[in-house]
């Protein structure tokens, strides 16, 4: 545990401690107000007291004055409360396939980490291909994104972080300074941030947003047909990165012997590869076979659990070695979202909104995936990925049904820039792992950040323009 | 011919200090005279410790008398009524792993110090302060650690006499970076997590200011880095310990910071009168009450074979001392309500009717915060502080 003292002067603090008190009559009031008023025309009372819940939680949300998990917990005390949806139907909806697919998707997580594999092959790739400046930072780059297609990008953040920070210091990089120690940990950030939304695994939110389209629609996306959608857009945010950074921040460093040494120490510290590591590797690639031949017949939750009783079934893992691995407030926090999206819908009120928001001025298709997907990408920055989910989705699908846009695309057009979060350290935990090495400062971060948010929008655009059409997936639904 | 001091109590108090105190009946003197001197009230609330054992004390002009059912202190030119201080009956009481309370707690007016290790590893490199009175000089493993439960115990029996409400702990030096707060740490949390009292803590100044930080978070309401010598060559040559592990610089580096984290009037530093020339105490003392520090002067008792007093060192010579101590802790706005009524050191506040005339009472808010109401009002305000300011994290937040 650290301490921080906090000099500001006491008025200051008094005023900010009595500000949390204050918050909570003022939205306790909003929402009794709400809750109370007589309904709107075209909304129902369910769809009145819905939208009520909505703006308590959303509010919270984005304060985050209660954590996001604690939130969600009150979505769904409050759901049935108030009538909205049934008891039974509320706590049902916990029991979402999306949910159990996130809970899959940590265990494999952390059985990976806990066998040591992936830092094997972390350390095995930048000693392999690490020989030039260059190619250093290009192993460190690719290797972050593509260890995120697999894992949750910011585990992959956590464990590569000690390695990057000790080539760092191994090359004498002094932090905030240095050129080529900002180009590691933005490559380690950014690496991590576009890998993350290759694939189902990068993060919980394709999962999340999965979850709450089906819920309110029936229709789902499959694994493949995912990554074939958005693995040309992970390919042209690498371009896009790489070249960014080296324009920014050009290197002065011409050798990188040193981080060499720091390499084949830290290899030699590894054992021989063990049972464990090789069995672990065999059941995660039996798993991604599975979601991809066979995810839509069986199910992406059933074969993720399959795959998480395996590793139990042959000893790889003890429940007490993965129990840190599974993040339990993420899984709180989804089925809440999930409940909320889905009493939003029920009760008719996400169409209500998005006829109150949008109106009739934007009724061509391109241009509600054009704002949901601007929207979704800002909103990232100053908040949690999850919550924009669970915000925007909702409004989303109940916009998708009025102008004839497919759900499942908009659930693209939300989900797919929900993790392209590269402004600020705390928009997404990979990049506040970056900054806090002390090389990268929030300013370095905030400026290329936002050219990178601009390129990704337009590009995805574009994508979903020009390419999904051609790969069967129009706006049409 | 000598100045006459016997009528006002703070240049007295100063006077004893320097040139001790002759007590002729050897009944009373064996009862009152500790090794560390003895405690006396001086008329208008003055405190004072004076030795009474030291060699240089036989020729003081100085002589406690009975007078009627009390005492006086007289010069041979005047007398003034002196009350001791009794002492603390939980002195004669013992923890219940049998030390003796005595051992572990001494009484020195408004605060109870408490050493909980009888180790400084200066003592051990033979680089202690030249200037140490040796009470913590145990050598190697041969060393007493009252335990976290004795020490509670002690500040228990403290609490419920009533007497040195504010309890100081302390400790010399070990190696590490933080200072000797580690050590401090479970003892200042089991006291703090006990009582509501107010606690302050004297290590060696840490390296790292992160520690700081810590001691302020643990609970320490106030905190003392002990600079002792402000003139840079007797430093090095008076404290070779610490001017080789901690060096000056860092030691008012570390008093600056903690200024700026700790409320004000509760940091202070000690700077030894008599073992530099007065002029480099007064640049002390400017220096100190710029960074917002308290400096605290206490009067060097020479022992035999220590004979670092400067020469001459009379109170003619070190009033101004005092005086300029007072107007500077003024001028800087320092708050007085947290350093008074120690018996061992002369505290500005009581200099105060050396140099303002209309000054020789304490003002209302020193006088509340003396009284019970006022002292739960300090541990009140103290922890208040302390909880709006302290953020304790614990590495990430939630993740996606
Ligand atoms: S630090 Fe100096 S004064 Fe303190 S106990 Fe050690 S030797 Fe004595």
């Amino acid at each position: 545990m650290s301490v921080e003292i906090d000099t500001r002067p006491i008025w200051v603090l008094l005023a900010l401690r009595a500000l949390k008190p204050l918050f909570y009559i003022v939205l306790a009031a909003v929402f009794l107000y709400l809750v109370a008023m007589p309904a709107p025309a075209g909304l129902s009372a369910a769809g009145q007291r819905a939208i009520a819940i909505f703006i308590v939680c959303l509010v919270l949300w984005v304060s985050n004055m209660v954590p996001l998990a604690i939130t969600s917990l009150f979505a769904i005390v409050l759901v049935p409360a108030l009538g909205v949806l049934s008891k039974k139907e509320t706590y049902a909806l916990f029991g979402n396939e999306a949910v159990f697919f996130i809970l899959g998707a940590f265990i494999l997580a952390g059985a990976i980490m806990h066998s040591g594999l992936s830092n094997r092959i972390a350390l095995n790739i930048m000693d392999r291909f690490g020989r030039s400046p260059r190619t250093l930072l290009l192993s460190i780059f690719l290797l972050a994104a593509f260890l995120s297609f697999i894992m949750s990008e910011h585990a992959v953040a956590a464990m590569l972080f000690p390695i990057v920070f000790d080539i760092s210091k191994g090359l004498g990089l002094k932090p905030g300074k240095s050129n080529y120690g900002k180009l590691l940990f933005f490559a380690l950030a950014w690496g991590c941030v576009i890998g993350g939304v290759g694939t189902f695994l990068g993060g919980a939110r394709v999962p999340l947003a999965i979850g709450i389209l089906k819920e309110s629609t029936g229709k789902s996306i499959e694994f493949l047909d995912y990554a074939v959608a958005v693995f040309p857009l992970v390919i042209v945010m690498l371009l896009a990165g790489y070249f960014l950074l080296t324009r920014f921040f050009p290197s002065e460093v011409a050798d990188v012997s040193s981080a060499h040494a720091v390499l084949s120490r830290r290899l030699k510290g590894l054992t021989k590869m063990s049972y464990n590591e090789y069995a672990v590797g065999g059941v995660l690639g039996a798993t991604i076979f599975a979601w991809i031949f066979f995810g839509k017949a069986a199910g992406l939750a059933a074969i993720a659990l399959s795959a998480v009783v395996c590793l139990f079934a042959l000893r790889l893992v003890r429940w007490k070695d993965i129990e840190e691995y599974v993040n339990w407030g993420i899984i709180l926090m989804y089925g809440g979202a999930i409940i909320l999206g889905t009493a939003l819908d029920k009760s008719g009120a996400a169409e209500w909104i998005v006829n109150l928001l949008i109106g009739k001025w934007a009724d061509k298709p391109w241009m509600i995936f054009a704002i949901f997907s601007l929207l979704s990408i800002f909103l990232t920055e100053a908040m949690s990925n999850a919550a924009v989910i669970a915000i925007l989705l909702p409004v989303g699908i109940g916009m998708a049904e009025r102008v004839s846009i497919s759900p499942a695309l908009l659930t693209y057009s939300i989900a797919v820039p929900a993790g392209l979060a590269f402004m600020f350290p705390m928009s997404t935990p990979a990049n506040a792992i970056a900054v806090s090495s002390n090389y990268i400062t929030v300013k370095d971060m905030a400026k290329g950040g936002f050219i990178m948010c601009v390129v990704a929008w337009v590009s995805f655009n574009l994508f979903a323009a020009f390419y999904w059409p051609l790969i069967g997936m129009g706006y049409g639904k | 011919m000598k100045e006459n001091y016997i009528d006002n109590p703070a240049a007295l108090k100063i006077d004893l200090m320097l040139r001790g105190l002759r007590i002729d009946d050897p009944l009373v003197r064996a009862w009152a005279c500790g090794m560390d001197g003895v405690d006396i009230m001086l008329p208008r609330n003055t405190l004072v410790n004076i030795p009474c054992r030291e060699e240089f004390t036989k020729g003081s002009p100085y002589v406690l008398r009975k007078k009627g059912g009390g005492y006086a202190i007289t010069d041979g030119r005047g007398e003034v009524a002196a009350e001791l201080v009794k002492r603390p009956a939980f002195y004669d009481r013992k923890t219940s792993t049998g030390v003796p309370f005595s051992r572990i707690a001494t009484v020195h007016g408004s605060l109870t110090s408490i050493a909980p290790s009888s180790r400084c590893d200066f003592f051990n490199a033979s680089v202690e302060c030249k200037y140490c009175a040796g009470n913590l000089d145990v050598k190697g493993a041969d060393k007493t650690i009252y335990s976290v439960e004795e020490v509670v115990e002690t500040v228990e029996a403290v609490l419920e006499e009533g007497v040195g409400g504010l309890i100081y702990l302390s400790t010399g030096f070990s190696e590490g970076t933080d200072g000797g707060i580690v050590f401090l740490k479970p003892y200042l949390h089991a006291i703090k997590r006990k009582f509501r009292c107010l606690v302050a803590v004297e290590t060696l100044p840490p390296r790292e200011n992160r520690w700081i930080d810590e001691t302020y978070a643990l609970g320490a309401d106030s905190v003392l880095y002990n600079l002792e010598i402000f003139d840079k060559e007797l430093y090095e040559i008076i404290c070779p310990g610490r001017a080789a592990s901690i060096g000056r610089k860092r030691c008012m580096d570390a008093l600056a910071y903690a200024a700026r984290i700790f409320p004000n009037g509760t940091v202070a530093s000690h700077l030894i009168v008599g073992l530099e020339p007065p002029g480099s105490t007064m640049q002390g003392i400017d220096y100190l009450t710029g960074i917002g520090a308290v400096p605290i002067l206490p009067i060097y008792r020479p022992r035999p074979g220590k004979a670092l007093r400067i020469d001459p060192l009379t109170t003619e010579i070190i009033l101004p001392v005092y005086k300029h101590l007072y107007r500077a802790v003024t001028e800087k706005k320092i708050s007085l309500t947290w350093v008074r009524d120690l018996s061992m050191v002369t505290t500005p506040a009581e200099i105060r009717a050396l140099v303002d005339d209309a000054g020789t009472r304490p003002s209302i808010v020193e006088s509340f915060y003396k009284s019970r109401l006022g002292r739960k009002t300090a541990w009140g305000l103290s922890s208040l502080r302390r909880k709006l300011r302290v953020k304790a994290s614990e590495g990430g937040e939630e993740g996606e």
